[in-house]
């Protein structure tokens, strides 16, 4: 590091843009807008080619033909507001970890930003305009029964393998949830034989958000529930879902497809179920019972939490992909002699 | 169900179907045959495969009259549920059952639009080097998986084969690392990459074939086997990556390498040896186990699928780096 350098490694967080316009600087971070000062703009579109290096304050003072403490003041500034990363070869080394209480609000800040391409993925609007295949729509219902069942699988494995503390939270999320499978069944069953139900495979990218689930579930009880309250986040109305867009949803699906009346049923039957439950302060409180997170556990349920978002996008692309190259309605799986 | 099908008549698998816009006749494609319909016997095919499935009454679906029903099982269209072995041999099931299909499966498989594009120009170093990282994962991933199927296995011989294919594959992973890195990434940044949830999948899959049933796991491996022992179809790919997107040769020469290795260990003959060492089947047991194969097909085009949208765009990172609270 350079010696005059107090501030080393100097990034702008990986996931932050900066966007200019009229020489005013913006960086957009988490869904929140950083507005700089005509100064700090300036100074901040100088920097921005090195932002993703980690130099120290003193080499990027070089670079942009900026006093060390101007570039000083603004990554200070910016790291302050959570959008900049660096070192302070002055302040005692943080240990990265935090409470589990401050985990909660972390996981759930991340977790809603994250959610957003699953909430503007565009299977939504193709159902609520009309322009979703029959097997689109129909597909969606069987992928959404097989993810419901699969609790069987994720949840008790989950309960299987629980950390002791957290074995009552997972018993009885296994013992509330295990039937609801059932609920979207007797929808489908509006349409199709039950025998074709059960024996319909689910699609791949099904599969990956139930095996993820039970594969998380076997080794890491709080990953596991890190996981699962993302996707619990989903079913509840303050969930992205201020604008109705669930009940849009609903109402272009009866407009447009109105065989699915009784799969409608079903989803709202479940969705309201779910939340008397009461599951949504129930991470809340694991977390508030969970001992100090070091830094690699945080870190390691982030991915967890990051990764089962990924795989709800794939879960949703594999209904929109598949369904449109393969319009098969109920997926039939292999039987011999059949092939 | 309709009267007709109560004897249990199957229809049969069909792996793609086309229009003739000019006479408006389709055709079905079989493993084993293609069937070419007019307008109304397609309808009417629909109608009987929709009515299989439908709750009470078919939903708006006319029923088709016995003699329609009749052609279609002439035509092989339908299968006699009552003509088909309640059990079977292994050697026999593999043989008559499980390799007439491979070559209609792995067709489906590579049948993803991503395989011509890459092959007509249409495609980028980008998704070269994508699709290299993700073989590396998914290679990488073999670890996550024979070992847990050898571990699963309860009868010797099988047990055997299958820790001696792991011995032979446990590090083929490196064949992948170093074609990743002459595409310019460096060790770190393959060793630390993540792979998209598909590649990850595909390990999660076989650990659940191998958790249900050896025959399960060892279908799998040979759909995926399968995908690596047809020299005249990977190597014209290869060599137009290069000529079209100028891949170093250093980011092809290991996967030869490792598909002659492959090759040389004769592993895509490793399912007819499981099968014969695994005696008699009964029927529900053969059709988990196409099932289970069959849904490896759909995996891969999945996987494909993924592959492509990811790294087609540019504004996704690459490599994917696990999430970093420091960084992120």
């Amino acid at each position: 590091m350079n010696p005059t350098s107090l501030l080393s490694d100097i990034r702008l967080k990986r996931g932050a843009a900066l966007v200019m316009n009229d020489g005013e600087a913006c960086v957009q971070h988490l869904g929140q807008e950083i507005l700089l000062d005509h100064a700090g703009s300036r100074v901040l579109r100088k920097l921005s080619p090195y932002l993703d290096k980690g130099h120290d304050s003193a080499t990027l003072a070089a670079y942009t033909g900026e006093t060390v403490a101007a570039v000083e003041a603004l990554a200070r500034a910016l790291e302050h507001t959570g959008v900049m990363t660096l070192h302070d070869t002055r302040a005692a080394p943080a240990d990265g970890g935090m409470s589990g209480l401050e985990f909660h609000a972390y996981h759930r800040r991340y977790a809603q930003h994250w959610l957003q391409p699953v909430y503007a993925h565009p299977f939504w609007a193709k159902v609520v305009e009309g322009r979703a295949t029959r097997a689109q729509v129909l597909g969606f219902a069987f992928e959404k029964y097989h993810y419901i069942e699969a609790a069987h699988e994720h949840m008790g494995v989950a309960a299987a393998n629980a950390r002791p503390e957290l074995m009552p939270h997972l018993a009885r999320h296994f013992i509330e949830e295990y039937r609801h499978g059932d609920i979207y069944r007797r929808g489908l069953q509006s349409l199709f034989d039950d025998a074709a139900i059960l024996a319909a495979p689910p699609l791949p990218t099904t599969r990956a958000l139930v095996n993820f689930l039970s594969e998380t579930a076997a080794v890491d009880s709080f990953g596991y529930y890190a996981a699962n309250e993302v996707l619990q986040m989903t079913e509840n109305s303050d969930g992205g879902d201020d604008d109705g867009a669930v009940d849009a949803f609903y109402a272009g699906m009866r407009r447009h497809y109105p065989e699915s009346a009784k799969l409608i049923e079903a989803f709202v039957i479940h969705t309201k179920l779910d939340q008397n439950l009461g599951h949504d302060g129930v991470f809340e409180q694991m977390c508030r019972d969970m001992p100090r997170l070091a830094a690699a556990e945080v870190a390691s349920v982030m991915n967890r939490a990051r990764g089962v978002v990924e795989r709800l996008l794939a879960f949703m692309d594999g209904i929109d992909r598949w369904y449109e190259a393969f319009p098969q309605v109920p997926r039939r799986p292999y039987a011999l002699g059949a092939g | 169900m309709p009267e007709a099908l109560e004897s249990r008549l199957l229809p049969r698998h069909v792996h793609a179907e086309t229009r003739d816009p000019a006479t408006g006749e389709v055709t079905l494609t079989l493993h084993d045959a293609e069937v070419v319909l007019d307008p109304a016997a397609h309808a009417a095919w629909c109608a009987l495969v929709q009515s299989l499935s439908a709750a009470g009454a078919p939903h708006g679906a006319a029923v088709p009259p016995p003699q329609a029903v009749d052609a279609f099982r002439a035509a092989g269209l339908l299968v006699d549920a009552g003509t088909l072995p309640r059990e079977l041999d292994g050697a026999h099931f593999h043989a008559a059952y499980f390799q007439p299909l491979l070559q209609a499966w792995l067709a489906k498989a590579f049948s993803h639009s991503f395989w011509a594009r890459m092959m007509e120009g249409r495609g980028s170093a980008r998704l070269y080097a994508g699709w290299l990282f993700e073989l590396y994962h998914y290679t990488r991933n073999a670890n996550r998986h024979m070992p847990l199927a050898a571990a699963h296995c309860r009868n010797k011989p099988v047990k055997a084969l299958l820790a001696q294919h792991y011995e032979e594959e446990w590090s083929h992973y490196h064949f992948f690392s170093r074609a990743a890195r002459a595409m310019g990434f460096a060790a770190e940044e393959v060793t630390r990459s993540q792979p998209l949830p598909m590649t990850a999948e595909m390990a999660d899959f076989m650990r659940q074939a191998a958790r249900t049933d050896v025959l399960c796991y060892a279908a799998c491996s040979a759909v995926l086997e399968g995908t690596t022992t047809d020299g005249s179809a990977y190597t014209p790919f290869y060599e137009r990556m290069q000529s079209l997107y100028g891949v170093p040769e250093g980011a092809v020469k290991p996967i030869y390498d490792h598909l002659a290795l492959d090759a040389q260990y004769q592993h895509a003959d490793l399912f007819a040896e499981i099968c014969r060492h695994e005696g008699t089947l009964t029927a529900e047991r053969a059709s988990r186990v196409l099932d289970f194969g069959h849904q490896m097909v759909e995996h891969i085009w999945l996987w494909t699928d993924e592959i492509e949208r990811w790294y087609g765009d540019p504004a996704r990172p690459m490599p994917r780096m696990p999430f970093d609270p420091r960084l992120d």
